[in-house]
């Protein structure tokens, strides 16, 4: 028989953690997990509350029963596949919970490498939990895919043993409970993360086969994953689990979604038919449908004094018209998540922050957040020097300040305008251009002494004292600027490139929309058009 | 518990069938040129004569090898019961050398009654290894070893292999050493000291013929005439199953699907998604099950993809073919947006949304794996200049924008031009 290896891990404790007392005593855990633990837990619905309960989704529920098939069926490894959230896991472990099967449920977001995934499996089939008696640590070690057959085989046999002899006697306390059955459950869900892992296509072919490799008929395995099954093709081959899919939910369903649990379903069915076409054009995700919804929704309903009542044609139409104009600019907010519960409202004090990185609304041509005014003429200075070529620095920068729109426009002939668009269609390509330290700094104390004027109307909520230092010497200046290019760097505004050979300078480069230099020029009242050189 | 219904226990019975390899396989190695007689045989006269051997069984995936094998091993078990033991390893578990030798170390100390230490070393346990092969070679007991998913032992450098092949080489051992592949060229890739070793014997496992697929699903399907199943039913059943078989439009499903498939175990997929469709009042299968079980396992991906997708991620699909079109190879999200809006502005269409949005959309269509990124390299760039390219082609989009629920027609036509 094989030595039990020992379970605690043994831990370092730092010396004041190893002198402080424990105040009080550890709560008396609740009962060990048992066998019953395996099941959803929860009391068992009929066939009809899953269907009521994921409308549109009829068929996909018919069809993964009957490939689950009646009790102690043997099954082939499924796997079932769809976009995010069209409802996978949960139709999944509703529909194990109206059968009553016992199952084990692992998820490979939050087991992110092979040993906690193969562990959790385990702590789950050996009826562990974790807990403090025991340091929270696994039941048994493990990571390697030999160590976990060799040990699922164990805790599987034990298990199929304790429920064969509880399916024989009967069940005294919950007499009117289906059996469990004989057979266990494997639920693996987000398997298309495996990919990303390292030796990530190891564990996907071990997981394709483990049905094989286990030969264990009472083990069912159900693989959830969000890319359909050919993304695992790979040069190993594997017998394909078989698949059920679930598509998107067309318009009906997400009528039928939204509608679900409203207080006010007349009043929301219209207000479904004036929104919901137009917002099934851009995405049919539910989640990101119900946030713009829960806010539209708002504003629909502000006219009416009480929200209980079911309009009629007259008021549907009024509350459309109020609603109108209000659609075309949500459509392109869509994606936006407002982290301030009434985002229609914009108080005082508390000032929306924009989650997206490079969003901006286009209605309102105010910056959203707040830059001291030298990162503001650093991110000027650093968009200006990715737009405009080197070369034209000196020409651009002198002190006549900004380019002179006087260049004649000469009748440009056919072959300039495809060298023209040729030259647009790379600059496309290749993005913005990469510039070292020194030119971003000499631009920069450029374009600052042109708005040295304008410091003066600064407010008095300034919170970097050296802006008022641009006459002071430069010293002070150019270690606060370095801090500054590197806070930029670390939001993304500007990014580091490669550096180059010769030189062994760290090129920068800039990764901000013209729109948001725009923005920032205005709130500085910087001429930007001027520096900019158009082709 | 209770009383199951006939349809549930002809399921039960059917299913269960299906997922054992030994049921599916006997009356397949029936015939005395098959792999299963030839197999045995090497293997019992090895076994008889108290000589060493080595065997590759080749196949595509899902032929039937290791269930061959596993038939085989069960008769030998029986018929030699004290003279023979089988350790099995697989390539996909034990392909590092360490965990091979710990693996046939444990079993050998399952099978023999010994105390096995996790903490052993690596030369503790290839010693313990040898000596049990030369104390087994004195017992006259023969040590059977399966090695499944060979090529995977003979990555790396197939220490291993080398040393099971050269402790067959001595005349006090006793071991068969049968390694099974799905790469047919798995000896290939034997090192040329391992290869010197290996006697040079290999079974291919080809596909079964149709009349041996035909019986193979009779067998499957018709239930057998014993008392649990109520009376009458067996007869109905076995009669619906003899009027689909003899049916010309299952013999026309049956082509199709061997068009695509040819292994004994897709054979058991089909069989196993249309006998799960069963319709569980009446207990009978019918020739709908079969043609949805078809339309099953002929999937297509990207046309399912294309139907997911939303409008404003059609017009993003469409840009993109179009640059392509153009003959300009690479693009990156810009020079789409570019394209979309002069879509936009020449036919006036309703659906423009701002660059937020429509980044999403791309987003989402990466996700989906309809389009991706071109190189790799190029992750110092935001995802809006990386160059990006399509992962379908352009028929599989026109296929998917005309079976798509809300196409706008003016995209069909973008398409064409």
């Amino acid at each position: 028989m094989p030595k039990e290896e020992s379970s605690k891990v043994t831990r370092r404790s730092t010396r004041s953690s190893a002198s402080a007392t424990v105040e009080n005593p550890e709560p008396i855990e609740s009962h060990p997990p048992t066998i019953d633990d395996l099941t959803f837990g929860d009391e068992s619905i009929t066939l009809d509350a899953v269907l009521s309960d994921f409308p549109g989704r009829r068929s996909q529920i018919f069809d993964f029963i009957r490939l689950m098939g009646p009790l102690d069926c043997p099954t082939l490894p499924i796997m079932i596949y769809g976009g995010a959230s069209t409802g996978k896991t949960s139709v999944v472990l509703q529909v194990l919970r109206h059968l009553n099967r016992p199952f084990v449920y692992s998820s490979c977001r939050t087991c992110y490498n092979p040993r906690i995934l193969f562990e959790s499996i385990l702590n789950q089939l050996l009826l562990h939990r974790k807990c403090s008696s025991n340091g929270y640590s696994s039941a048994k070690r493990c990571d390697k895919p030999s160590d976990f057959v060799n040990l699922v085989r164990e805790a599987l046999s034990n298990v199929i043993k304790t429920l064969e002899s509880a399916s024989g006697t009967s069940r005294l306390n919950k007499p009117d409970e289906k059996p469990m059955g004989k057979m266990v459950y494997l639920i693996l869900d987000n398997v298309d993360l495996i990919k990303d892992w390292d030796k990530g296509s190891m564990i996907l072919q071990f997981l394709f086969s483990l049905d094989s490799v286990l030969k264990m008929p009472q083990l069912g395995i159900v693989l959830i994953s969000g890319l359909p099954p050919d993304v695992y093709y790979s040069n190993m081959g594997y017998t394909d689990p078989i698949p059920l899919l679930f598509p998107e939910y067309s318009e009906e369903d997400l009528r039928q979604i939204f509608l679900r649990n409203q207080a006010n379903p007349k009043l929301y069915s219209a207000f479904l038919d004036a929104v919901l076409r137009s917002f099934c054009r851009v995405t049919r995700r539910v989640e990101e449908l119900s946030t713009t919804f829960s806010s539209l929704f708002r504003k629909y309903c502000e006219p009416l004094d009480d929200l209980g009542i079911s309009p009629n044609e007259d008021m549907k139409r009024r509350l459309y018209s109020h609603l109108k104009p209000f659609i075309a600019p949500c459509l392109n907010d869509i994606f936006r998540v407002s982290t301030h519960p009434h985002d229609g409202e914009t108080r005082g004090e508390r000032r929306q922050k924009v989650s997206y990185s490079s969003e901006n609304r286009e209605e309102l041509k105010i910056l959203d957040f707040h830059m001291s005014t030298s990162a503001k003429y650093l991110l000027i200075a650093a968009f200006l020097a990715s737009r405009n070529p080197a070369t034209l620095d000196a020409s651009m920068f002198d002190s006549t300040g900004g380019m002179d729109n006087r260049k004649r426009k000469r009748k440009a002939s056919e072959k300039s305008m495809e060298k023209k668009e040729i030259a647009e269609q790379e600059a496309v390509m290749k993005g913005p251009g990469s510039f070292p330290l020194e030119r971003l700094m000499a631009i920069f104390q450029c374009i600052a002494s042109v708005g040295d004027s304008s410091f003066g109307e600064e407010n008095e909520g300034e919170e970097e004292e050296d802006a008022t230092g641009y006459d002071r010497e430069n010293n002070n200046l150019m270690s606060d600027i370095l801090l500054q290019v590197s806070s930029l760097c670390d939001a993304n505004f500007l990014i580091k490139s490669g550096s180059c050979p010769l030189e062994g300078s760290i090129r920068y480069r800039s990764m901000v929309s013209e729109d948001l230099a725009l923005k920032v020029a205005k709130s500085l009242s910087f001429p930007l058009a001027k520096y900019l050189y158009r082709r | 518990m209770g009383k199951e219904i006939p349809a549930e226990k002809s399921l039960n019975l059917i299913r269960g069938r299906l997922c054992d390899p030994s049921f599916i396989f006997g009356p397949l190695s029936a015939s005395s040129d098959s792999n299963y007689s030839k197999l045995k045989f090497i293997v019992s006269t090895s076994i008889t004569e108290g000589c060493n051997n080595s065997i590759l069984l080749l196949g595509p995936r899902g032929s039937g090898k290791a269930a061959v094998l596993d038939l085989v091993v069960g008769d030998l078990l029986e018929q030699f019961p004290d003279s023979v033991s089988v350790i099995r390893l697989n390539g996909l578990l034990h392909s590092d050398d360490n965990c091979a030798f710990k693996e046939i170390a444990r079993q050998l100390c399952m099978e023999h009654h010994l105390l096995f230490s996790k903490m052993a070393s690596f030369d503790e346990n290839s010693h313990f290894i040898i000596a049990m092969l030369r104390e087994c070679g004195l017992a006259h007991k023969t040590i059977i070893f399966v090695l499944d998913e060979f090529d995977m032992f003979a990555q790396g450098k197939q220490r291993l292999l080398y040393s099971l092949l050269d402790a067959m080489q001595s005349v006090t051992s006793q071991a068969v050493v049968i390694g099974i592949s799905s790469r047919l060229d798995a000896d290939q890739l034997l090192e040329k000291r391992v290869r010197s070793r290996f006697s040079h014997r290999k079974i291919l496992f080809l596909p079964p013929s149709r009349d041996e697929l035909d019986g193979l699903l009779e067998h499957l399907l018709s239930l057998p005439a014993d008392s649990s199943f109520p009376s009458g039913y067996v007869s109905r059943f076995n009669d619906k199953i003899k009027n689909i078989t003899s049916d010309r439009r299952f013999k026309d499903i049956l082509k199709t699907f061997f068009n695509a498939h040819s292994t004994v175990n897709s054979f058991l997929k089909f069989i196993f998604c249309a006998v799960s469709l069963m319709n569980l009042e009446s207990g009978l299968l019918s020739l709908e099950n079969f043609k949805a079980a078809l339309s099953r396992m002929q999937r297509q991906p990207k046309l399912e993809a294309v139907r997911d997708c939303s409008v404003l991620e059609l017009y993003l699909l469409v840009c993109m073919r179009r640059l392509e079109v153009k003959e300009q190879n690479s693009y990156n999200f810009i020079s789409v947006m570019k394209e979309y809006k002069a879509i936009h502005d020449s036919f006036q269409t309703s659906d423009y949304y701002a660059q937020n949005v429509c980044i999403r959309g791309f987003e989402h269509l990466r996700e989906r794996q309809v389009i991706c990124y071109a190189e790799n390299r190029g992750q110092s760039q935001t995802g809006e200049y990386r160059p990006m390219k399509l992962l379908i082609s352009a028929s599989e989009l026109h296929q998917g924008m005309r079976s798509h629920a809300c196409c706008p027609a003016i995209l069909l036509k973008l398409l064409d031009h």
